[in-house]
């Protein structure tokens, strides 16, 4: 079955070495991954095992320092900065554990922001905005500011930024790391119905039992992955 | 095209909307800018006033006529030069008639003593005039049809008057309304100095110039002048009004009369003329030298004050990079490219100082023109100064925000997102 679905994501000998002064941190150590559509994968991992490094190479925000980086089999690792903006922009949805909002938007702008800069009219913006809003259920928010809604309300306002786009894979880390656990679970069921929705999800966490929500896992440790199931 | 002005558009809306969201800083900001421009315009709206009125001025004489004088009735000088004027000899009775005997180009010639203002009394019987005489004059010749004065009632002053130092006076309107509010003043008396004098003419309404009113003025022959005011004849500095007998013939005629001057006061080949010729359109070019030598010094001013707002500017970019760097970050996750990020802020930087500038158009050429109305003078706009003004904040703009724009579009997406 694995063969029959395109590979998004082809990470090959990739490593991340950081200077520190005298010493050198290998962040990654020759981590090779294949990810492929449709899959809902978590990536645990103790802070500093390299994870979140792993998960700024998948998401664009960083380039490795040896080896290739296919997304959608483009080479990433020989972009320059403006097309990884473009990359990010296009192909990816983030989702933070901070959510990340822009304090001063309200809900409905803080959607738009990706699309501000796709080049897309006010029209077509706000359209698609509101689309992305209705699916998160926040159609009645689309006004509120960050700071008048609630944690989980905050977090899909992000998913819902994250989706408008129609991005190729959604990067999300520790996305239920600043909630209470029943906000956590609405999230968590959230992504199960994207993923069944055909929607690519890599979640990255320390959390077992959200780990467990995913159809694969994958454990880094020492900036190498130790476990792929 | 229509892509790039609706990706021009998208960005100065969301820098309105970010300034909207800090008012009070964007006014302060605004402040410096304001008055350094606000003075600009200010200045040059009174100065643009006062070119208008001395082309009044200038263009209310015949344009025949040049003068003689001690020294430039308008040149504004610095330090060593008003020394050197006052070097000069004055301009006396004899060198007068002399002169008038040799000039040959010269079609008229009047000696002109003005005191303007006169701080001498005018009274008519126990009544005194009481504002300010602007001029009392003293002309050997027809001063009235070289400033276009006509003669309501009366006569004007004539040869036999010049000769035998007669009390005569021409009054302008202006007396006649303080002092003979209802009576007709020809052939009625007026003491100067309680000198009595019989008034043979009145003049006709001609309003003000330069903020001046022509209509408050007295006028007496000269020899009457020197013979009651002037002390001993040679001491009165004396102004010689000439008239060639068409403007053609302008410059030939003025070349005489400084051949001829120079050769009265035997002024050896070589050294300068220790007088001043002048012809109306030479006045006038004072003037302009005069304005510009002023608009280089305010250029001076003010540029000084709007380098003080654009480090302000520079300053506040800085400030507000820092507290924008999570922003930044989330902002550079969700697709912006380094350019996005570096309009973003020179655009702002740009529309603060442009902003700043049309509050400091608006605020100086109220001022401005609040200053022209106080001078009773036609409100105008220097056009090409609104547009400098203009031009400069934008090329501020440009210039105090390219480092804060240049350092937020380097700034590592990763990194500034975790940034609190």
């Amino acid at each position: 079955m694995t063969k029959s679905r395109k590979e998004i994501i082809g990470i090959k000998s990739v490593s991340k070495i950081y200077n520190l002064g005298n010493t050198v941190v290998k962040a990654l150590d020759n981590v090779s991954l294949s990810i492929f559509e449709n899959d809902f994968i978590s990536i645990m991992g103790p802070s500093g095992s390299g994870k979140s490094t792993l998960m700024n190479i998948i998401g664009c925000l960083d380039v490795p320092t040896k080896g290739s980086y296919k997304f959608n089999d483009e080479k990433i690792s020989q972009m320059k900065d403006s097309q990884l903006a473009d990359i990010r922009n296009q192909k990816i949805g983030f989702v933070f554990q901070t959510f990340n909002l822009l304090p001063k938007l309200n809900a409905l702008q803080n959607v738009e922001v990706p699309l501000v800069y796709s080049n897309l009219n006010r029209y077509k913006r706000t359209e698609k905005a509101k689309e992305a809003l209705k699916i998160v259920g926040l159609s009645n928010r689309i006004n509120h500011k960050p700071n008048e809604l609630s944690g989980g309300q905050r977090q899909r306002v992000a998913i819902a930024r994250a989706l408008v786009n129609n991005p190729s894979i959604i990067l999300a880390d520790e996305p239920t790391g600043n909630l209470d656990s029943k906000s956590g679970s609405e999230i968590l069921n959230f992504f199960d119905d994207l993923h069944k929705a055909g929607n690519t999800l890599i979640i990255v966490t320390h959390e077992k039992t959200v780990a467990k929500r995913a159809k694969r896992r994958i454990e880094i440790f020492d900036g190498k992955i130790t476990l792929d199931e | 095209m229509n892509r790039v002005i609706n990706y021009l558009l998208d960005v100065v809306r969301g820098v309105l909307f970010y300034f909207s969201q800090t008012k009070l800083r964007t006014a302060l900001t605004l402040l410096g800018i304001t008055v350094g421009v606000s003075s600009i315009i200010a200045i040059m709206t009174v100065l643009a006033t006062f070119e208008k009125s001395t082309e009044q001025v200038v263009a209310d004489v015949r344009t025949n006529v040049f003068y003689i004088t001690r020294e430039n009735p308008i040149e504004v000088s610095f330090g060593n030069n008003n020394k050197w004027a006052r070097n000069k000899p004055k301009i006396t009775w004899s060198e007068y008639e002399q002169l008038k005997r040799s000039l040959k180009l010269t079609k008229n010639m009047s000696a002109v003593v003005a005191e303007e203002p006169s701080d001498r009394t005018f009274s008519v019987g126990k009544k005194e005039f009481k504002s300010r005489l602007q001029s009392f004059w003293a002309a050997d010749g027809d001063m009235l049809s070289l400033y276009k004065y006509d003669i309501v009632d009366g006569r004007n002053i004539q040869n036999v008057d010049i000769q035998n130092r007669s009390r005569v006076a021409i009054i302008g309107s202006a007396i006649k309304d303080e002092l003979f509010p209802y009576a007709n003043p020809v052939g009625k008396e007026i003491k100067i100095d309680n000198i009595p004098f019989e008034i043979i003419a009145l003049t006709d309404e001609k309003g003000e110039i330069a903020g001046q009113s022509m209509d408050s003025m007295v006028g007496i022959p000269i020899s009457t002048y020197l013979k009651y005011f002037g002390g001993r004849w040679n001491r009165t500095d004396l102004q010689l009004v000439l008239e060639s007998d068409s403007i053609e013939n302008i410059e030939n005629a003025t070349d005489e009369a400084i051949g001829v001057f120079r050769a009265i006061r035997k002024i050896p080949p070589g050294q300068p003329n220790n007088f001043y010729i002048a012809t109306n359109d030479q006045l006038m070019d004072t003037f302009g030298e005069f304005t510009s030598y002023l608009t280089t010094f305010i250029g001076l001013i003010t540029g000084i004050s709007l380098l003080v707002a654009g480090i302000g500017i520079a300053n506040i970019m800085l400030v507000s990079l820092n507290e924008r760097i999570k922003e930044i970050g989330i902002r550079k996750a969700l697709g912006a490219r380094r350019s996005d990020i570096f309009m973003q802020f020179l655009i702002e930087a740009i529309l603060i100082s442009v902003l700043g500038g049309l509050v400091g158009i608006v605020l100086g050429l109220s001022f401005g023109n609040i200053v022209a109305l106080f001078l009773e003078q036609e409100p105008v706009i220097p056009y090409e100064w609104v547009l400098y003004s203009l031009q400069i904040c934008a090329s501020m703009g440009i210039i105090f925000g390219l480092y804060p724009a240049i350092k937020a579009s380097k700034l590592n997406p990763i990194d500034s997102m975790r940034f609190d």
